[in-house]
């Protein structure tokens, strides 16, 4: 790719390393406001029930105790939800999860607060509860809530299934499942609030969207939006899961009565029992091919779990609809996704909203199309990868940036030397070596809807540049990748830009860190709010200098003349004069993805103005002896478009495949038995394997210097390129996540494998 | 109850420190709430994260798990006091340079791990490397970083 830029496509060092390598940030839980009373919650602790009666009179009589709020404290509408809004702050008169909140206690010390929590006496009756789809969706299954408990179904059809498949050389068809899945991410949620001096609520937290945190404690209280400001506290990860209100409404009714200020900090035991979780899906698959290993037809039944209330859930539905085809074409298909309410604690945003769960499904498929035809793995992909101007399953034809051939095309050498010489050497009688290989697509930013970000490039008077973004930086790096294009579009330093970040006092609406969108959208809104700085700042130069404005340029904080320099005129310079006429040098940037709305019946529309590809091969070991799985190398090619900071790419890679090893091996939450990070296993630094990371370019014409986006997509095709090694090894698959210890020994006993390999 | 408290006499970053505290709060509470010290991070309170890991006489330790008064008479570093004569300590360098960190919950720990480990082991391996940090959890990098960052620490030390 021609390369002329200063800034964008370097390793600058990453804004707040620093002051994290310091200790330095002011966490939510690090915050010291004097004389904070500590919030604590109490949940239900039952699955589905009527409060009969709520006794906080014992409560109110422990010491140190200052208020127990209910639901008939909430002033506004005691209802949140991104998307659709079905989830009480308070228990409303039911609880339909063991983790409902039912009562807010502020007290002077933490112990008071848990002493009153436990002193508050509940009456319940208890209801029929439903645990999994099948017995939600069963006749006379107790309603959940009062529309059923069907939430939501994304439909896609295209072309003639029942026709193809009777074309189809072979058809496989199987069942995939994948477990429900906890973020994990290392800083509990927590949050802070004082009321100030003009008597607005200022609320700290540890969030992803501090725009749409506004929106819902607003609406909570019943107050206007100028009378709460939200601020994101240094962020430690959130993966989807900090999409929720989790402190924020708490802090905010509190604030709201007390008018003092409050701290709510999460244990580690309540952020697992109470904060979303990656929905368990039920993936069943049909898919047939001709001979020559051509992808004709796929029929598809997703059902997803989202427990008591829908936060994502709809989202997570849909996406999983949308790519259940993976990165192929497929001229036939009938594809239904099907969100299911049940009395499990509520499952959201994770990481990749459902695509991580299909892409194990799609992938697994191809596999079992390739034995089955005698095809090799990688060729079937091939053969079948989407390119440019091939039409997707919502009927978009795909212009521009298609870069999945091309991360097929890194992986080739490195995939015939593992199939040819790595795994023919296993390094003991006991241990199988398998090779596997994962692919995906994912669309940036929100499906068929609107998803826009605004950002604001100021120059005060002295000619420094501040960038204002709402966008939350929660340790994937967009302050950085931000300030970069932002520098770019300047000719400044990325050192020389001041940055004001996710407060909904100073700054505008970015939309949600999630669905891979900043670096796009924000990135595109921000190099559009540069642009008409940069635009100003010539025109002006043009009138001092007399030169044609097509004649200069921006460079290291000058307008100069040509490349000769024949002339130059300093940004403060210009800055003054353009003050001192009254003109202001504030400028705002706006992107929202041109996309359509899916057609209910049949999905048709453009979800997405872009899309990003990957492939990942795994090279796996098993011990056939113990069911032990050693990874031993990834190598995952990325289509990002451009890559804005390649070592931050590179880091979103290398996590996601840390994220995409626990899914596939170890990972399980189980309801009610999973309490904390003793029950729940994450990857530790010995877990990982060695990580080749491949940049891939193709680059995407609407996006900010050719950007799409990567912290989605690092994940999605580990598990599937893992699953796949597994059954490469094995000779047989594991289709229910996880494939865990002993799942892999059972497997490895059933195909014979549990002893030696005869030599 | 009675509140029994103690009085614990430690060097804190290499300053002579005395408090008064209950004999059952934790190392953690004690930097956290009682000295101010908010770089060590509470991620679990069972020590199974490794966030709020700090050097104890030279030895990697879960302050969550340890009581304040076993302090007394022992040297402690936290990561408020890791750094070096001219700014960032070799350590907290080659993360930077290495793009070791990414929401940097875990980072404190991780470095305090990795303190301890070199101090002991200047020329310690990758196999002991990833050892030393395998008790502190980190969603966000994958590690491939910090281990590297930590070798080109090593390697600048033993270079001198």
């Amino acid at each position: 790719m021609p390369d002329n830029c200063r800034t964008v496509g370097k390793n600058i060092a990453r804004i707040g390393a620093v002051e994290r390598l310091q200790g330095r940030p002011v966490f939510s839980a690090d915050l010291s406001l004097d004389d904070a009373l500590v919030l604590k919650v109490l949940r239900s602790g039952r699955a589905h029930a009527v409060v009969k009666d709520i006794d906080v009179g014992p409560a109110l009589a422990v010491d140190g105790v200052v208020r127990v709020f209910t639901e008939a404290d909430i002033p506004g509408e005691n209802r949140m939800g991104i998307i659709n809004r079905d989830q009480p702050l308070l228990a409303d008169g039911r609880v339909r999860s063991s983790a409902d909140p039912v009562a807010l206690v502020a007290a002077r010390s933490e112990e008071a607060a848990e002493r009153a929590v436990a002193a508050i006496q509940v009456t319940y009756e208890d209801l029929p509860a439903v645990f999994t789809p099948d017995e939600a969706l069963a006749p006379g299954a107790p309603a959940i809530h009062p529309d059923g408990n069907l939430l939501f179904a994304r439909r896609i059809r295209r072309g003639d299934v029942e026709a193809a498949f009777s074309r189809c050389a072979v058809v496989v068809e199987r069942t995939y499942r994948t477990p429900f899945i906890e973020h994990a991410y290392l800083e509990p949620d927590a949050g802070a609030g004082f009321v100030d001096d003009d008597g607005t609520l200022v609320i700290y937290a540890s969030t992803q969207n501090p725009h749409y945190d506004l929106t819902e404690v607003t609406r909570l209280l019943g107050v206007e939006k100028w009378r709460v400001r939200i601020i994101q506290a240094a962020t430690g990860g959130g993966f989807g899961s900090k999409l929720d209100l989790n402190v924020q409404g708490f802090i905010g009714l509190a604030l709201y009565h007390l008018r003092q200020p409050v701290r709510m900090v999460y244990s580690r035991e309540e952020a697992f029992l109470a904060t979303a979780k990656r929905h368990p899906l039920e993936m069943h698959f049909t898919t047939g091919a001709d001979e020559k290993g051509r992808l004709l037809a796929t029929r598809v039944l997703i059902t997803c779990n989202t427990g008591a209330y829908g936060s994502y859930g709809i989202a997570v539905t849909s996406r999983s609809a949308v790519h259940a085809t993976g990165p192929y074409k497929i001229e036939n298909v009938e594809i239904e996704s099907r969100c299911v309410y049940t009395n499990h604690p509520f499952c959201g945003a994770m990481r990749g909203f459902g695509t991580p769960q299909a892409a194990i499904a799609h992938e697994g498929q191809m596999d079992l199309l390739a034995q089955r035809l005698g095809i090799d793995p990688l060729e079937i992909r091939r053969i079948n990868a989407l390119r440019t101007g091939s039409v997707t399953a919502t009927g978009q034809k795909l212009s521009a940036s298609v870069g999945i051939g091309e991360c097929l095309q890194a992986l080739t050498p490195h995939y015939d030397q593992a199939r040819r010489q790595w795994r023919q050497e296993p390094s003991s009688p006991y241990i199988r070596r398998g090779v596997g290989i994962g692919c995906m697509w994912y669309g940036i930013g929100n499906t068929g809807t609107k998803n826009p970000a605004t950002a604001r490039v100021a120059m005060d008077r002295e000619g420094r540049v501040t960038l204002f973004t709402g966008c939350a930086d929660i340790g994937q790096g967009s302050s950085t990748v931000l300030t970069q294009i932002c520098a770019e579009v300047l000719g400044l330093a990325p050192g020389d830009i001041r940055l004001v970040v996710a407060d909904t006092g100073l700054t505008p609406n970015a939309g949600a860190t999630s669905a891979s969108r900043q670096t796009y959208i924000s990135g595109n809104a921000v190099q559009t709010a540069a642009a008409k700085l940069a635009a100003a700042l010539l025109e002006a130069a043009a009138d001092q200098l007399q030169v044609p404005r097509a004649s200069l340029a921006l460079s290291n904080g000058e307008v100069i003349t040509g490349a000769e320099k024949t002339g130059c005129v300093s940004f403060a310079r210009l800055a003054q004069m353009l003050h001192d006429q009254g003109v202001s040098l504030e400028f705002e940037g706006f992107f929202d993805p041109p996309t359509t709305a899916l057609d209910p019946a049949t999905g048709q529309g453009v979800p997405y103005a872009t899309y990003a590809f990957a492939g990942q091969l795994a090279l796996v070991e098993v011990d056939t002896l113990t069911g032990e799985v050693r990874v031993a190398r990834i190598v995952a090619a990325h289509d990002v478009g451009r890559a804005i900071h390649p070592e931050n790419v590179r880091g979103q890679i290398c996590g996601g495949v840390a994220m995409g090893l626990g899914f596939a091996l170890m990972e399980q939450f189980v309801p009610g038995s999973t309490l904390s990070l003793k029950d729940y296993h994450i990857p530790t630094c010995a877990d990982m394997p060695e990580i080749v990371p491949i940049i891939v370019e193709s680059e995407e014409p609407s996006g900010p210097f050719g950007a799409k986006g990567v912290g989605e997509p690092a994940l999605i095709p580990t598990a599937p390129a893992i699953l796949n090694a597994l059954a490469d090894a094995l000779g047989k698959r594991i289709d229910t996540l996880p494939a865990s210890l002993e799942s892999v020994l059972e497997t490895s006993i059933a195909t014979g494998h549990f002893g030696p390999r005869e030599v | 109850m009675k509140n029994h408290t103690v009085t614990i006499r430690f060097t804190l970053n290499g300053e002579p420190t005395t408090v008064e505290a209950a004999a059952d709060v934790s190392v953690l509470h004690l930097l956290r709430e009682h000295l101010g010290l908010k770089g060590t991070k509470e991620g679990c309170g069972m020590g199974e994260c490794g966030a709020c890991t700090i050097v104890v006489d030279g030895r990697a330790v879960n302050a969550c798990l340890m009581f304040a008064p076993q302090l007394d008479g022992r040297e402690v570093l936290t990561v408020e006091g890791l750094r070096a004569e001219d700014g960032l300590h070799p350590l907290q360098q080659a993360f930077v340079d290495h793009h070791g960190v990414q929401c940097g919950f875990c980072t404190p720990g991780a470095l305090m791990s990795a303190y301890a480990l070199l101090q002991e082991n200047p020329r310690a391996g990758r196999e002991e490397i990833v050892t030393a940090i395998s008790g502190n959890l980190c969603r966000c990098t994958g590690y491939r970083n910090m281990v590297a960052a930590i070798e080109a620490a090593r390697d600048r030390r033993t270079d001198k």
